[in-house]
């Protein structure tokens, strides 16, 4: 009987691990990249949204490309997400989500970055 | 004198009250052709916002209108619903899609009912603090440097629409946007939209940046 729960938390615990697409709030991390970040890096990530007008001054980042994101700690990555582009010198078109998300919204999405641009950090 | 005091008060309020009817039958009758126009299948009229979920924000067909009275200056509803022109470039929680302007057009009866009956929906959040729409320094840096608000807010730039794509534009905001509103916004979204894809701005901005920004938006042309 021990045994049976002690499987059935294993499965439960792996099953939690699996799920890490989804944030403490419960929304999946692809909902809340399409939701906040796609209106600039685009859908797929390719830096392609539509806030992406020619007049800008600088384009969103493309999340697919290695060698741009791997420039990028992902300490990096999490402050530029919280208290926006300027924290990492970069635009202030890249606004602050730290009042907007969690910290672990905030951290769940650098993972899906990492995923998206299949590399690693400097 | 007594008499003639009476009567004098009495030709006055009479006055009063057939002033303000128009206005009273407006909402009333304002409320029927929102229901008979089914306007409420896109736009809630009931607040507050219970949006708790990205998939709830999704959910929603077109912008809540439960708070038009404080959101709006007078006057322009009532306009727009008549002739009504795209206010977001993109079609409403669509990062893809162009707004194709297909919003439907009202009678002018039915456009001032309407607007005066949405007009009458306030938020308590609201406050009358009388916040001029001035186009202010200070207001200016922080929407076009400090935090970039043109990314998403499209402006007229020398004549021309400048800016993102993503957020309703400021263009003509002078005529559509109450600064207190805009102000009560930015203080305390989430009592307005729970769930969206701004960011909140309230810990970030201070009072008085957020009311110097509050006076630049509503200064929009």
């Amino acid at each position: 009987m021990r045994v049976k729960w002690f499987s059935l938390s294993i499965i439960t615990f792996a099953f939690v691990l699996s799920a890490g697409a989804s944030t403490a709030s419960g929304e999946a991390v692809e909902d809340l990249y399409r939701f906040h970040c796609a209106q600039c890096h685009g859908l797929k990530g390719m830096g392609d949204g539509p806030n992406a007008t020619k007049e800008m001054p600088v384009s969103p980042r493309d999340h697919t490309s290695a060698v741009e994101m791997k420039k990028l700690t992902d300490a990096d990555i999490i402050n530029a997400i919280t208290e926006g582009g300027p924290a990492t010198s970069k635009s202030s078109l890249m606004p602050p989500y730290g009042k907007t998300l969690s910290k672990a919204e905030i951290s769940s999405l650098k993972d899906y970055l990492r995923k998206l641009c299949n590399c690693k950090g400097k | 004198m007594i008499i003639r005091r009476l009567f004098a008060a009495g030709l006055l309020s009479a006055a009063v009250l057939l002033w303000a009817a128009p206005s009273f039958a407006g909402v009333d009758e304002g409320k029927k052709a929102f229901d008979a126009n089914k306007c409420a299948g896109c736009h809630q009229v009931q607040g507050p916002a219970k949006e708790k979920t990205i998939k709830d924000q999704l959910a929603k067909k077109g912008p809540e209108l439960w708070y038009s009275g404080s959101k709006f200056k007078s006057g322009f509803l009532e306009k727009w619903l008549a002739s009504p022109q795209p206010i977001r470039p993109l079609a409403y929680n669509s990062v893809t899609d162009r707004n194709r302007g297909d919003h439907p057009k009202l009678s002018q009866k039915d456009a001032s009912d309407v607007a005066a009956y949405l007009m009458s929906l306030k938020s308590p959040e609201v406050k009358p603090l009388g916040i001029a729409a001035v186009e202010s320094p200070k207001g200016r840096i922080i929407f076009l440097k400090k935090q970039s608000c043109y990314g998403c807010h499209s402006m007229r730039v020398r004549g021309k629409m400048a800016g993102g794509l993503s957020g309703p534009s400021f263009i003509g905001a002078t005529e559509r946007l109450n600064p207190d509103w805009v102000y009560s916004y930015l203080k305390n979204p989430k009592a307005f939209k729970p769930v969206k894809m701004m960011p909140v701005y309230s810990g970030i901005l201070n009072e008085a940046e957020m009311k110097e920004l509050a006076s630049y938006v509503g200064s929009l042309n």
